[in-house]
């Protein structure tokens, strides 16, 4: 109960904007403006799901026209052909769409760039060409008459009702979208616009999130093809084309894609241009090209971006809850006397360059391990084995006993494995707390986004970054940047943290600082696994050294014991026979 | 039987040599900047009906008629290979610097506006009708062991596959061919080496759009010129480059001849069906191969 009514508080706006429209609609008598209200409404609902497509997820797909063509013609064909009562064809319809969405994720999913856009693209002229010549079922450029509208009385809707419907439409898939792009939802779709990787590493499943975004695009523009479908009585084939496909990309780009706002910027824009030049449709065709080429260039972020950086507005501060939370730490699993990480003959080569060679390795809770060996010894490529971000050639990988080997990289990550990357990996647009949200995403389910916001507070405060929290990732100093990508490790609550040379980049101090916060770290009860070059650090803080050169182990101890190792030395000083071969080679 | 199958593999190998041309051009513009020009389509018919306007021009000068004399269609290919190059200057300028080297995939967008201006000026211009380019070797039709080709197919046949072969040639053999592949491995160490890259950058659009302009001029013949049939073309033509392999020239001349000779077997069974069957191999072959036939995945680094 408490839910629904802040859902309907958070929503104020967008309901009273509705009931002024609805109050329009009833004042307006010509059905040439109600029209243009209809036309507007049904864009809305379109660039609605292509923002969480496009603006959200990044995948900017050519093809919008095809599934607009499956919504409608799903209401013809089932109105006509099969007599369904027109609601339930209306209904049906974002369903339909949904499963056509889900076949053209299918192969965009493998897909990036250039070629998605072509994949995109070549399903909207399938669908274009299947119903301009299979004429038997879909009628062609004839198109199909007599789709039964849905009725209020036993009379067909009258424009007045067919808007004030759309308009409920609007501000109900509006209030329900924002809901989801607000919190978790939108923040998994953002980060892996930005860096897959990193997304994947942090617990979100790249190609769930993606399905889902092309489902929600596909079922919102149906529901746009089958009520312009309904309210026409008519539809034919012409409807279809890549124009259409660009004037639905061009609503969220316009408008701004990514925000929230976007859709109903680009919406009312776009509608109104489309108004005023429909006399001279020479100068319509125009004016869409050329804000194809420069809006973009003026306003790259759209209108809503534009309108968002003025300095008028105030930047929203971030209230942080007091007092804050405990420090979010995964509960330990029953000791079971199997050490936490347990690496069995691990191997991985790349064409003939071996990296990792039946490597053998345990890891325990509250121990601090470090990784060391010379460059290409393969010590980036073991973490990576670990995290799954590569698969191994063989060999097996358990975590608490339990063999993790084909899990998948987000799976681990749920499992309490969590990482951070030599070349950082933050999503820079973002603000240091949604990057530490976006680090808990595995962990939000069953808290709601305040109790989210609480434990991310704490684990900032964790990491001394409490001052950062609003800052836009992007803009902060370097050293700053590497603490907050240990901080979105940390808030995934992880049982065995990963870290790939934190300390590159650093000046003494803050490496010093790095090693403290590192032994931390380790007495929350976490296995910490570095791999770093610099051997104060290492030498410093680990409680376990491990030590590879060209994928394999040569030896592992206490620092003490790798200091002395005559192995250790030779891998990284080289031998005299080398001294003396290079000598001889010089002469 | 086997007459009609050699036949539209003929057929297929001419439409499939244009859809090389475009691709080409793609594939080009792809290696120095990492985009494309999504408005390849409105160059094709614009180069086409430049073509037409230059015949239209020489004729009405010297009052003749075209179509007895090859060399005015020879002017007129130039002529529009000349146009539709320039035109690819703006074209970067306008609708590529902006965004080239940057994330998200802008000039998408920005590409396509240029081609409906474009388009939209040409409208004006030639309105919407299609309109016939004389064959310069007229309409005759040359057998060889029963099979007949067109003399234009014979035109674009070896015309295509001279220009394929030479830009293969310079990109591997010429200092010019050098820089572009330089500028494609990696744009900053080019710079540093003195490479003026923006150059390079520009060179390859204006390329990519004279080979468009061709493509039109030498497919006009076959099929009536209008100022919409450059779409479908640049489509396959895309379609040829992606599945080809974006980043390797020969793939993407060898998927323009694919999808050439796909469309025109699915012809001989259905001409309706023609893009349905090319556009769903395409989905296809990208969910198998994803950086297409030859091209090779970069392993992110990690």
């Amino acid at each position: 109960m408490r839910s629904l009514t802040s859902f309907l508080r958070q929503n104020v706006s967008a309901f009273s904007a509705g009931l002024a429209l609805i109050a329009l609609a009833f004042h307006l008598d010509n059905d040439f403006y109600l029209r243009i209200l209809f036309m507007g409404g049904v864009y809305f609902l379109c660039a609605t799901g292509m923002n969480v497509l496009a603006g959200y997820a990044g995948q900017k797909s050519l093809g919008q026209a095809g599934l607009f063509a499956v919504g409608a013609y799903t209401v013809a064909l089932l109105t006509t052909r099969l007599e369904v009562p027109a609601a339930w064809a209306l209904a049906a319809s974002p369903l339909i769409a949904a499963l056509a969405g889900v076949l053209i994720a299918l192969p965009s999913l493998r897909v990036k760039g250039p070629s998605l856009a072509l994949v995109t693209l070549a399903f909207g002229i399938v669908v274009e060409k299947i119903v301009t010549e299979w004429t038997d079922l879909f009628g062609g450029a004839q198109g199909i008459y007599g789709i039964v509208p849905i009725s209020h009385a036993d009379e067909p809707f009258t424009m007045r009702q067919w808007v004030v419907l759309v308009i409920v439409l609007c501000v109900v898939s509006y209030a329900i979208i924002a809901r989801f792009l607000r919190g978790r939802f939108g923040r998994a779709l953002l980060s892996l616009q930005t860096d897959e990787i990193a997304a994947e590493c942090a617990g979100i499943s790249v190609y769930r999130y993606k399905t889902m975004a092309f489902v929600i695009a596909a079922a919102f523009c149906g529901l746009g093809g089958a009520l312009v479908a309904q309210q026409n009585q008519y539809f034919n084939s012409d409807f279809i084309t890549f124009q259409l496909s660009i004037f639905i990309l061009l609503l969220v780009l316009l408008g701004g894609a990514g925000r929230l706002h976007g859709p109903l910027a680009g919406a009312l824009v776009l509608t109104l241009t489309e108004t005023y030049l429909a006399r001279w449709p020479f100068a319509q065709h125009f004016v869409y090209g050329a804000l194809l080429l420069f809006a973009l260039y003026l306003m790259p972020r759209g209108i809503v971006g534009l309108l968002d950086s003025m300095p008028l507005r105030n930047r929203l501060s971030l209230r942080l809850p007091d007092p804050l939370p405990a420090m979010p730490v995964r509960a330990p699993e029953r000791d079971t006397g199997e050490p936490l990480l347990a690496l069995r003959g691990i191997g991985k080569a790349f064409g003939g360059v071996v990296t990792a060679s039946d490597v053998r390795l345990d890891m325990q809770a509250r121990c601090i391990h470090a990784l060391i060996g010379p460059n290409g010894a393969g010590k980036s490529t073991l973490i990576n084995i670990i995290t799954g971000v590569i698969a191994a050639d063989s060999g097996r990988i358990l975590l608490n006993g339990r063999d993790i080997t084909r899990a998948s990289a987000h799976e681990r990550a749920r499992l309490g494995i969590a990482r951070t990357f030599q070349n950082l990996r933050l999503f820079g647009d973002m603000t240091v707390m949604e990057n530490v949200l976006v680090g808990a995403h595995t962990r939000i389910p069953g808290r709601t986004e305040s109790q989210a916001l609480g434990h991310a507070a704490a684990v900032l405060a964790f990491a001394g970054l409490s001052d950062h929290a609003g800052t836009q990732a992007r803009s902060l100093p370097y050293g700053v940047q590497r603490r907050v990508e240990l901080a979105r490790a940390l808030a995934g609550e992880p049982a065995l943290l990963l870290l790939d040379e934190p300390a590159a980049g650093l000046n003494p101090q803050e490496t010093a600082e790095l090693g403290r916060l590192i032994r931390k770290i380790g007495g929350l009860g976490v296995a910490v696994l570095m791999v770093e070059h610099d051997m104060g650090l290492v030498m410093g803080i680990s409680d376990h050294i491990v030590v590879l050169d060209r994928g394999i182990v040569i030896a592992d101890g206490n620092p003490g014991q790798i200091q002395a190792d005559p192995r250790v030395i030779e891998a990284y000083l080289g031998t005299d026979e080398d001294l003396g071969s290079l000598e001889a080679a010089a002469c | 039987m086997l007459i009609t199958l050699l036949q539209a593999l003929v057929g297929g190998l001419t439409i499939g040599a244009i859809y090389a041309l475009v691709a080409l051009g793609f594939s080009l513009t792809y290696a120095t900047t990492r985009t494309l020009n999504f408005a390849q389509g409105d160059f094709v018919s614009v180069g086409a009906f430049m073509g037409l306007a230059a015949t239209g021009l020489v004729a009405s000068a010297l009052s003749i008629d075209p179509a007895s004399y090859p060399w005015v269609y020879t002017l007129a290919a130039l002529a529009a290979t000349v146009a539709m190059g320039l035109i690819g200057w703006p074209l970067y300028l306008a609708a590529i610097r902006p965004f080239a080297g940057k994330p998200g995939m802008s000039w998408v967008m920005s590409t396509i506006g240029f081609g409906i201006v474009m388009q939209s000026t040409a409208l004006l211009i030639w309105g919407p009708g299609t309109r016939m380019l004389a064959a310069p070797l007229g309409d005759g039709v040359l057998r060889l062991a029963g099979v007949g080709f067109r003399s234009q197919e014979v035109v674009v046949l070896v015309l295509a596959f001279l220009i394929l072969g030479a830009f293969d040639y310079s990109m591997r053999h010429t200092g010019m061919g050098r820089c572009m592949r330089a500028v494609a491995l990696n744009r900053d160490a080019a710079a540093l080496m003195g490479i003026n890259v923006t150059a390079v950058m520009t060179i390859s659009f204006v390329a990519s759009s004279a080979l468009a302009g061709l493509s039109g001029v030498l497919i006009a013949p076959i099929v009536s010129a209008s100022l919409f049939m450059g779409l479908l073309i640049a489509l396959k033509g895309f379609s040829a480059a992606i599945i080809g392999g974006l980043s390797h020239p020969r793939g993407c001349m060898l998927g323009g001849l694919i999808i050439g000779v796909v469309e025109s077997l699915t012809g001989l069974w259905s001409a309706q069906w023609r893009e349905i069957v090319v556009f769903v191999l395409v989905i296809v072959v990208l969910s198998i191969a994803p950086n297409g036939m030859f091209g090779k995945g970069v392993a992110e680094k990690v």
